[in-house]
């Protein structure tokens, strides 16, 4: 049996750095007051010709050079994205062709979520086909948010995050949790520019092709099937909370993230956060905190760490992994 | 479920952090609490009494008027149809 390991990853942001100071003054706020709101110090934006699949051709080379693979090595590309190049084709497609990548390309769309549907994803495609997986994340919303929209605007952040997935004998993933409650599709939602609503003139003019966010379903929600996720793949993978080493959480707002951790028993000195530099990357924060968090030290051989994300839809998913893999004395 | 005004307002400044709380001032107009407070005791509240089904409605206020005695007094109605 061949089993999934993770054995490269690296990121990339936008160099634009968009400090609370400047949001301040854009939204007539107080700079203290946004910090408070979410935690968020800055946040990076693209500039023009910077986009969802340039970020992400940058960050899928990172995790490539620190696998030492290149692209023809790589059987699939998956890229996790809810703010896509086009409409059609599929980011990945552009992806692909950058970096020149030999296997297949498809997209997965679960907003925040994206990239542990992606991680799943490629968990069970390892299962048939155990060849080498490149994994992005990568989201501009800073280009789908509402200008004018105070509530997103501070909390929103581009970049992109990937790993290498390699097939190998020591088994990483000890429990997994997906799940989706498609009754809240409001609570974040682009309502115009699908087949629901088409591209029109007066939509456009109404601003409903910028995405709105009922902030309070959003925290109720993230927190309540954030706990409850965390919960499952707990037991699922037979480990208690005491024992992870490390959670890193989706970096969506440092309020809701600490909700979690105390609900959910979380110590949270082992919660990663780096969501006061980033803002809210959406599908790439979860791959940009696993990439520094590494670079810091912060995952040592053997420790048992936990990614957990929720995100629009809403839509949740988390694992428990080995780093490292399981062997003879971490067991 | 009973859980007095004076109760509600210990758990929001204990949430919130805020002191003092008057309940019959505007939601709008108490600096110290913000709507992610609202909801984080919301959150503790549900988990302790599923059976109320008490949701964000509680906390409208769409004309900016809505006080904590007002949603007090809309979370005893829900507790009430709810039992």
């Amino acid at each position: 049996m061949q089993h999934m390991q993770i054995t490269g990853w690296g990121k990339a942001v936008p160099d634009r750095v968009v400090t609370n100071a400047e949001l301040a003054e854009k939204f007539d706020i107080d700079e203290e007051w946004i910090e408070s709101r979410c935690g968020i110090r800055e946040r990076r934006w693209v500039r023009d010709g910077e986009t969802t699949a340039s970020l992400a051709v940058d960050a899928g080379r990172a995790a490539l050079e620190h696998a030492g693979l290149t692209a023809d090595d790589i059987a699939h590309l998956v890229v996790a994205t809810a703010t896509p190049e086009q409409p059609s084709p599929a980011t990945s497609a552009f992806v692909q062709h950058e970096l020149g990548v030999a296997g297949s390309a498809h997209d997965v769309n679960a907003e925040c979520s994206g990239f542990m549907y992606g991680l799943v994803h490629a968990y069970a495609l390892m299962r048939v086909d155990p060849r080498p997986i490149l994994l992005i994340g990568t989201d501009t919303h800073s280009l789908t948010a509402n200008p004018e929209d105070r509530d997103l605007g501070i909390l929103v952040g581009d970049g992109a995050g990937a790993v290498v997935l390699t097939p190998g004998e020591s088994d990483w993933v000890l429990g997994w949790d997906l799940g989706a409650e498609g009754r809240w599709t409001s609570s974040l939602q682009a309502v115009c520019g699908g087949s629901r609503m088409p591209p029109s003139k007066e939509a456009i003019d109404e601003g409903l092709h910028y995405a709105k966010i009922n902030g309070n379903e959003i925290y109720l929600n993230a927190v309540r099937l954030s706990v409850a996720t965390a919960r499952r793949t707990l037991d699922n993978a037979g480990v208690e909370v005491e024992d992870l080493a490390l959670v890193i959480p989706h970096q969506a707002n440092i309020r809701i993230i600490n909700s979690i951790a105390s609900h959910a028993g979380l110590d949270p000195d082992r919660v990663f956060t780096n969501l006061e530099r980033y803002g809210n990357t959406a599908s790439a924060s979860i791959p940009i905190a696993l990439d520094e968090a590494v670079g810091e030290g912060r995952i040592q051989q053997g420790d048992l760490i936990m990614l957990m994300g929720f995100g629009a839809g809403m839509t949740w998913g988390s694992m428990v992994l080995r780093w490292g893999g399981e062997s003879k004395e971490a067991a | 479920m009973t859980l007095t005004l004076s109760e509600f307002l210990a758990q929001i400044e204990a949430v919130s952090g805020a002191t003092d709380v008057d309940p019959d001032a505007a939601l709008v107009e108490i600096s110290d609490i913000d709507s992610m407070d609202m909801m984080e005791w919301l959150y503790s509240f549900q988990s302790e009494h599923p059976e109320v089904g008490a949701d964000p409605d509680i906390f409208e206020n769409e004309d900016g008027s809505t006080t904590l005695r007002i949603v007090h007094d809309r979370l005893v109605k829900v507790a009430a149809a709810a039992a």
